[in-house]
């Protein structure tokens, strides 16, 4: 008794402590966080309103992203191949996070380790390994130029088509491992409910687990958009100096052009589009929360 | 006791540390890998670290593009004493302030580089090694040995071209020989350079960044020519392959290698040691053998097999273009995205 009137009423210094604790739990990250992100964005910020030659204040590099034609494309082109990607890697890993949410038997750890196996190789080996199979001069095309089913070999990498294959491969376990957790979070009773009920095993999918699950969905969509987005490797390699996205011209305009404020735009033009879809991702989850949280007051 | 004794133990091993860094200097070069690393360290590295007891670490990553970028970044410490560059970032490194001016009082054998090629790379380079675009092709595959940059236009070579990107300079000097053979000039009107491009682009197979990819395509002979630089054209001549290159007709331009020094290196001095030893006739003369290119020295002797095929700034004068290049750097975003409207959507 003496021990809980103690909790609920701790003397003042305890108190003050107990609030001061998180913020230093916190301050290590904050202090990481501030040295190596937020001083480098506000520079990024900063350099991207800035003259190269005076110093001064300009809109001059905002004015050329939107003028030049090739930026805004790169933006499209960046938008699209991460849309692509994120639709890919929800819709391959839907069926694979099901089962592994649902399975008991020892299949599960197999097609567990398969799901995450692609993480254990780099990514740059992952690409150039899609690059061996896709090009010119690659195994499938190799193999129908053998086979005589073509005449010359099909355009399968350098292109929008080979990215989004060889990002949905790189982001696919991420999707898995996002889409998985929801899904084990619905309750299996229901699924049996629905059944017992007379439901098919794909009017249950499509009328319990899949609405149930969209908040893996949207984060499944999420993290694959903005993987895709902010990837290098793969487009240079698999893209080629055809497809090139806001990653790869920034990369360009560090290192080749060593246009840092023109680069820093582009730089912000991807964290924007980044930051607009994660909003877009979190309103509507939360909106569709706020509707579910209405609709089952009004039954109670 | 006990302290005393960890105390003692801990004096002797920083005392032996102290001595073993003091007593051996270490000198940190920036380079290329591949076929170069290998070559500079069995014929200058290792006889520069016998001659003056200097440790070389040797450090192979980035191109002299993103090692300038580096340099820059870093406000002239990057980290490395001494660079590979080329006279492009020499030139652009000496009017941002962050390359050391080279003087022949403290590496003599700047005096004796051929003045009009030592001047290209201006205050801040040391021309170590030129070589030049060569048109690089197939003998078992064109019926006949081409003589023009036009050559790249000919129905024979349809999708039998590979191109370098842009951020490879190169394209830039392609693009720059095409416009000269097309009736243009290096700098001011590249149009016609542009025009021939893009219909080069057209028959190509495509574009490739890295010059050991571009190689393997004519390896392979999947691609029967391409634009290359002449040293490791040689180098594959000199292996028994089936190609050849030339210097064609309407002339070429140099690419002028050079040993440069960021003001922030910690070892200037052994850097310095390292440049004159580079330059010498006889490190010339072992570098010009074993990398197959040429040199700004004009007295040293080159192999017979190399005699006729390396261009000097003297009797070949005529046949070397020489772009400003502190103007090139500044026209590169401009062409670089008109290469990317006007030439690479052709490919394919």
């Amino acid at each position: 008794m003496n021990s809980l009137a103690l909790d609920l009423h701790p003397p003042a210094r305890r108190r003050r402590t107990l609030a001061w604790f998180p913020l230093a739990a916190l301050s290590p990250s904050l202090m990481v966080l501030s040295a190596f992100f937020a001083l480098p964005m506000g520079m990024m910020i900063g350099m991207s309103f800035t003259q190269t030659e005076t110093f001064s204040p300009t809109l001059e590099h905002y004015q050329r992203f939107f003028t030049d034609g090739l930026s805004i494309a790169g933006f499209c082109r960046t938008a699209l191949m991460s849309l692509l990607v994120a639709v890919s890697v929800t819709v391959l890993g839907y069926p694979v996070a099901y089962f592994l949410a649902r399975a008991t038997t020892r299949w599960r750890a197999v097609v567990f380790a398969l799901a995450l196996a692609p993480e254990l190789a780099g990514v740059v080996l992952r690409t150039y390994g899609w690059l061996i199979i896709l090009e010119d001069r690659g195994f499938i095309n190799d193999l129908l130029l053998h086979l005589g089913v073509i005449s010359s070999p099909l355009p399968l990498s350098k292109n929008l088509f080979a990215v989004v294959v060889g990002l949905t491969h790189v982001v696919l376990p991420f999707g898995i491992l996002s889409l998985m957790t929801s899904i084990q979070g619905i309750d299996p009773n229901l699924e049996r409910a629905a059944q017992m009920l007379g439901a098919s095993r794909l009017a249950v999918i499509r009328t319990i687990v899949l609405p149930l699950s969209v908040p893996g969905i949207v984060s499944s969509m999420l993290i694959a958009f903005t993987m895709a987005a902010s990837a290098y490797a793969t487009p240079a390699l698999l893209g080629g100096a055809g497809f090139k996205v806001l990653a790869t011209m920034i990369y360009e305009q560090v290192l080749f052009y060593i246009d840092w404020p023109f680069a820093s735009v582009m730089a912000m033009a991807l964290l924007l589009m980044m930051l607009g879809i994660s909003f877009v991702g979190v309103r509507y989850e939360s909106r569709r929360r706020s509707r579910a949280s209405v609709s089952s007051g009004g039954e109670r | 006791m006990g302290a005393k004794c960890l105390l003692a133990s801990l004096c002797l091993a920083f005392s032996g540390f102290g001595s073993g860094t003091a007593g051996a200097e270490t000198l940190i070069i920036n380079s290329y890998g591949g076929p170069y690393e290998d070559i500079i360290r069995e014929r200058i590295i290792g006889p520069f670290e016998k001659r003056f007891g200097i440790d070389v670490v040797y450090d192979a990553v980035g191109s002299a593009q993103q090692d300038y970028a580096k340099i820059k970044a870093t406000q002239g410490r990057p980290g490395f004493d001494l660079v590979v560059m080329t006279a492009s970032q020499s030139l652009q490194g000496c009017k941002d302030g962050l390359l050391e001016q080279l003087t022949p009082s403290s590496i003599p054998n700047l005096n004796a580089l051929q003045g009009e090629l030592a001047a290209v790379a201006g205050a801040c380079g040391a021309v170590h090694e030129v070589q030049y675009l060569s048109l690089l092709y197939r003998t078992d595959k064109l019926a006949s040995q081409p003589s023009s940059w036009s050559a790249l236009l000919e129905p024979e070579l349809n999708k039998r071209v590979i191109l370098p990107t842009f951020q490879n300079i190169m394209a830039v000097y392609l693009l720059e020989m095409m416009s000269v053979t097309n009736g243009g000039d290096l700098i001011d009107n590249v149009d016609p350079g542009f025009d021939a491009m893009a219909k080069i682009s057209a028959q190509s197979v495509g574009f490739e960044q890295s010059s050991a990819i571009l190689e393997s395509y004519l390896r392979e002979g999947s691609v029967w020519a391409m634009p290359f630089w002449n040293g490791r054209a040689q180098l594959m001549v000199d292996e028994g392959l089936p190609v050849d290159y030339i210097s064609p007709k309407e002339g070429t331009i140099p690419l002028v290698a050079t040993l440069n020094i960021p003001v922030g290196a910690a070892n200037k001095d052994a850097a310095r040691k390292f440049i004159d030893f580079f330059l010498e006739k006889s490190s010339q003369e072992a570098w010009v053998a074993g990398y197959r290119v040429g040199s700004a020295r004009g007295d040293i002797t080159v192999p017979d097999e190399l005699k006729d095929r390396q261009l000097t700034a003297g009797p070949d004068g005529d046949r070397l273009h020489l772009p400003d290049l502190l103007r090139l750097q500044e026209k590169l975003p401009e062409w670089a995205e008109r290469w990317e409207r006007d030439v690479v959507p052709n490919a394919r």
